[in-house]
C-alpha cells in the first residue's frame, strides 16, 4: 500500500466536506442546499470508511470464517450507520421545512426568505392573515 | 445506587413514547400533567445522583459491559456531583416551563409535550454520558428535537429560522462526528477516560490537534461563539417562547458544558491542546461577550433582543472556562445556572408580553404594559440581576468567573465580562422601561433593527404565566451563596478529573457595581435621549451609527453567509491550535 492510498480517502473527504460547504455557501434554492448538505455528510462517511479500513482484511462477519481472521474494524461501520441514520432524519426534516416555507413564502430562495429583515413591518402594520395562518397548528 | 443512573434519561423517553401512542385519547390536561411529573421526576432523581456523587462520580456500564484490562467494550454514564445538578437545574427549567406552557398548545395530540421530553432526555443523556459517540447521538437528538420545536408555529419566519438553525447544526454534528472518529482512530476507544489516558502518553500528535478543533468547533456552534453565532438570532427569535426558555436557558450553555467536560478530561492530556484554550477561549469568549452585548441593546424585537443577550452570557462563559482553572470552570457552572434562571425569566415575560398584548415589538408595545405591572417588576428585576447586581446565582457565578480571570491577569477579558453584562442588562431595563412605563418615545437605532410581529394564545390567566417566571427568578436569589461555595470546589475538581486546590478567588466587589451603573446609564441613554444635551447625543450617534449599519448587515439571515462563517472560525480554532 503507497502512501497516496493511504492518504487519499482523507483527501477526498476533507474536498467532499469543502464542496458541500461551498455548495451551501452559494446555494440560492434551498433543495439544492439539502443536497449540499448531503454531500458534506458524505465527508463523513468517507472518513470514517477511511480511518478504520484494514488493508486485506475481511468484513467484520465471522460467520464463514474462524475468528480472529484480520478483520476491519466494526465500530467505524456502526458510527458510520448510525450516521447515516441522523443523515435521513436531517434531509426528511430540511425537506419538510422547505416545503412549508415555499407554502408560505412561494419561493425557494434562501435570499427571498429570510427569517427577519431590517425594515421588517410588525404584524400589527400587516394586517392579520400571516398572524392567523401561524396559529398553534401541530406541525 | 448506581442502578438510578439510567432513569433519569429514561423516564421521559418512556413517557415520551407512551404520549406518542395514547395522545389523542387522553382528555385534555393530562399530556401537560404528565410531562410536569416526568420533568420534576428527572429532576429529583438527578439531584439525589448529585448528593450520592459527592464523594465520588457513579458509574454505570449499560448491560454490564465494564471495562476489562483497559479495554473499554461498553457505553456507560458516570456522573459526578456538576453534572448532576446541571441535569437537576434543567429537570426544575423544564418543570416550569410545562407550567408556563400550560394549556397553550392546544390540538397538538401532545406534539410539543413529545418533542421537549424528547429534548428533556437528550440534554440529561449528554450531562451524564462517559463515551464520545454516545455524546454525539446525545447532541443529535438534542438538535433534531430543537429543530422541529423551532419550527413549531410554520410561520414564515420561523421556517426560515429553522431551516438557517438546522444546516448550522447539522454540519456541527457533522464536525464532531469527524473528530470523533479520528479520536477514535488515533486512541482505539471511546470512552472518556480511555482515550484521556491514551492521548495523555501520545504526546505532541497532530490528529488529537486535528480531532480537537473539530469537536470543539461543534460544541461552539451549539454554544454561539462568534463566529457561529449567527443561527441563534434567527432560533431563538422565532422559536414559540417557551421553547426559548429551553434554548436560552439550557441548550445553549450545555454546548459550552459539553466543551468544558471534553477539554478537561478526553482532552486533558494534550499540552497542545491545553496550551491553545486560554488564548482560544479567552479570546474568542471577549469577543462574544462584546459583540452579543451591543446586538443585543441595537434590537427591538423581544425575543431577538434576549437572543443577542444570551451569545453575550455565552462569551462570558467561555471566558471562565479559558481560564482553565478549579474557579474559572467551577464559576462558569455556577454561571450556568444562574444565567439559565435569570433568561429563562426573561423570555416567560417575552411570551407573557405576546399572549396578552399580542406583540413582541419594543416599540409597538411602548406603555402598553402598564396593565400587567407585576410582569414589569420581574422584568426589571431580572434585567438587574442580568447585568451583575450582587445578588443571587447569576452573581456568584460571574464573581467566580471574573475572580479566576484577574487571577490570571486577564485584564481586558475581564472588563469584556462586565461590559457584555452591561450592555445586556442596559438592552432588557432600556426595553421594561419602555413597555411598562411608557418612557422612550423616539427611539434610536434600534428602530431600524429587524422585527416581525406574532401571536400567541391568550388563554392563560396572568398569574399562572407569572408564577413560573416568578419560581425562577426566586430560586436564583435564594439558593444559597454559601451551600455552592462549599460544594463547589470538589465538585468541579471531580468534574475536571483534577486534584482539588486551595479556595476560590471572587473577582472584585465593585466590578459588578460598575456593571449595574453602566446598565443604568446605557437604559436611561435609550430613554431620555430626546432630553439629554446635544453635546451628548451627537457623538454617540456619529460613532454608532455606522458600525451599527454594519454589525445588522453582518447578520444577514442569509445560510450561504453562515457556512462561510463557520469555515472561518474552523480555520481560526486550527490556526491557533497550530501555533502553540
Amino acid at each position: 500500500m503507497s502512501a497516496v492510498t493511504s492518504v487519499l480517502p482523507y483527501a477526498v473527504a476533507a474536498w467532499l466536506f469543502g464542496v458541500g460547504l461551498y455548495g451551501i455557501a452559494t446555494s440560492r434554492n434551498f433543495i439544492h442546499l439539502v443536497g449540499c448538505l448531503g454531500v458534506c455528510q458524505a465527508a463523513t462517511y468517507v472518513l470514517l470508511l477511511g480511518l478504520g479500513y484494514r488493508w486485506g482484511s475481511i468484513a467484520p462477519i465471522f460467520y464463514d470464517h474462524p475468528p480472529g481472521t484480520p478483520a476491519v474494524d466494526p465500530v467505524m461501520q456502526a458510527l458510520v450507520l448510525t450516521d447515516i441514520v441522523v443523515g435521513a432524519t436531517l434531509t426528511a426534516l430540511l425537506l419538510v421545512l422547505t416545503v412549508q416555507a415555499y407554502k408560505r413564502g412561494g419561493s425557494l430562495d434562501p435570499e427571498k426568505l429570510r427569517p427577519m429583515r431590517a425594515g421588517g413591518k410588525s404584524g400589527r402594520d400587516q394586517g392579520s392573515s400571516r398572524v392567523s395562518e401561524g396559529g398553534q397548528q401541530a406541525p | 445506587m448506581t442502578a438510578l443512573l439510567p432513569l433519569p434519561v429514561a423516564i421521559p423517553l418512556v413517557v415520551c413514547a407512551a404520549l406518542l401512542a395514547t395522545a389523542h385519547l387522553l382528555p385534555g390536561r393530562v399530556p401537560d400533567i404528565l410531562a410536569m411529573l416526568a420533568a420534576l421526576a428527572v429532576a429529583f432523581l438527578s439531584a439525589v445522583i448529585a448528593v450520592q456523587a459527592a464523594d465520588g462520580p457513579l458509574v454505570y456500564w449499560f448491560g454490564g459491559w465494564e471495562p476489562r484490562d483497559g479495554v473499554h467494550l461498553g457505553i456507560g454514564f458516570s456522573v459526578d456531583a456538576a453534572s448532576g445538578w446541571i441535569a437537576a437545574f434543567i429537570g426544575l427549567l423544564y418543570a416550569l416551563t410545562f407550567v408556563f406552557a400550560w394549556g397553550f398548545f392546544d390540538r397538538t395530540h401532545g406534539h410539543f409535550h413529545i418533542l421537549m421530553l424528547l429534548f428533556l432526555a437528550a440534554m440529561v443523556g449528554f450531562c451524564f454520558t462517559r463515551d464520545m459517540f454516545n455524546l454525539f447521538v446525545w447532541f443529535e437528538v438534542m438538535s433534531v428535537a430543537a429543530f422541529a420545536l423551532t419550527a413549531y408555529h410554520l410561520a414564515e419566519s420561523s421556517l426560515s429560522g429553522a431551516i438557517n438553525f438546522t444546516v448550522v447544526n447539522s454540519l456541527a454534528g457533522f464536525l464532531m462526528l469527524g473528530g470523533i472518529g479520528l479520536i477514535y482512530a488515533q486512541t482505539g476507544t471511546l470512552d472518556f477516560d480511555g482515550i484521556a489516558a491514551a492521548v495523555a502518553q501520545g504526546g505532541r500528535n497532530p490528529v488529537v490537534a486535528g480531532a480537537f478543533c473539530l469537536v470543539a468547533a461543534a460544541l461552539m456552534i451549539k454554544g454561539a461563539i462568534v463566529p457561529f453565532q449567527f443561527w441563534l438570532a434567527d432560533a431563538h427569535a422565532v422559536a414559540p417562547s417557551p421553547v426559548s426558555v429551553i434554548f436560552s436557558g439550557s441548550m445553549v450553555s450545555l454546548g459550552l458544558f459539553g466543551l468544558a467536560k471534553v477539554s478537561a478530561v478526553v482532552f486533558g492530556g494534550s499540552d497542545q491542546v491545553q496550551g491553545a484554550l486560554p488564548m482560544l477561549l479567552i479570546g474568542l469568549g471577549s469577543v462574544t461577550a462584546l459583540l452579543g452585548g451591543w446586538m443585543a441593546l441595537l434590537q427591538r424585537h423581544l425575543k431577538r433582543m434576549l437572543a443577542f443577550s444570551t451569545i453575550s452570557h455565552a462569551g462570558i462563559m467561555l471566558t471562565g472556562l479559558g481560564a482553565l482553572s478549579i474557579g474559572g470552570t467551577g464559576g462558569m457552572l455556577v454561571y450556568v445556572v444562574g444565567h439559565g434562571l435569570v433568561k429563562g425569566a426573561l423570555f416567560m415575560i417575552a411570551g407573557i408580553l405576546l399572549a396578552t398584548q399580542a406583540s413582541i415589538d419594543e416599540i409597538a408595545l411602548r406603555g402598553l404594559g402598564r396593565g400587567i405591572w407585576p410582569a414589569g417588576i420581574a422584568m426589571a428585576l431580572a434585567g438587574l440581576l442580568l447585568c451583575g447586581l450582587p445578588l443571587g446565582t447569576l452573581d456568584q457565578g460571574t464573581r467566580l468567573v471574573q475572580g479566576a480571570l484577574s487571577q490570571q491577569g486577564h485584564g481586558i477579558a475581564l472588563a469584556a465580562t462586565a461590559i457584555g453584562a452591561a450592555l445586556t442588562g442596559a438592552a432588557v431595563l432600556r426595553a421594561a422601561g419602555r413597555i411598562f412605563l411608557g418612557l422612550g418615545p423616539d427611539p434610536g437605532d434600534e428602530a431600524g433593527a429587524p422585527s416581525a410581529d406574532e401571536r400567541e394564545k391568550a388563554n392563560r390567566p396572568l398569574w399562572l404565566m407569572l408564577a413560573p417566571c416568578c419560581v425562577l427568578l426566586a430560586v436564583d436569589v435564594a439558593l444559597p451563596a454559601s451551600l455552592i461555595a462549599h460544594g463547589l470546589p470538589r465538585a468541579v475538581s471531580a468534574f475536571m478529573h483534577r486534584p482539588e486546590g486551595g479556595s476560590l478567588a471572587e473577582g472584585p466587589g465593585w466590578l459588578p457595581w460598575v456593571s449595574v451603573a453602566a446598565a443604568l446609564a446605557g437604559a436611561g441613554y435609550g430613554l431620555f435621549r430626546k432630553h439629554l444635551p446635544a453635546f451628548v447625543v451627537r457623538p454617540v450617534r456619529a460613532t454608532q451609527s455606522a458600525p451599527t449599519r454594519a454589525l445588522e448587515i453582518l447578520h444577514s439571515g442569509l445560510i450561504g453567509d453562515y457556512a462561510a462563517w463557520l469555515a472561518v472560525g474552523v480555520a481560526v480554532i486550527a490556526a491557533v491550535l497550530a501555533m502553540v
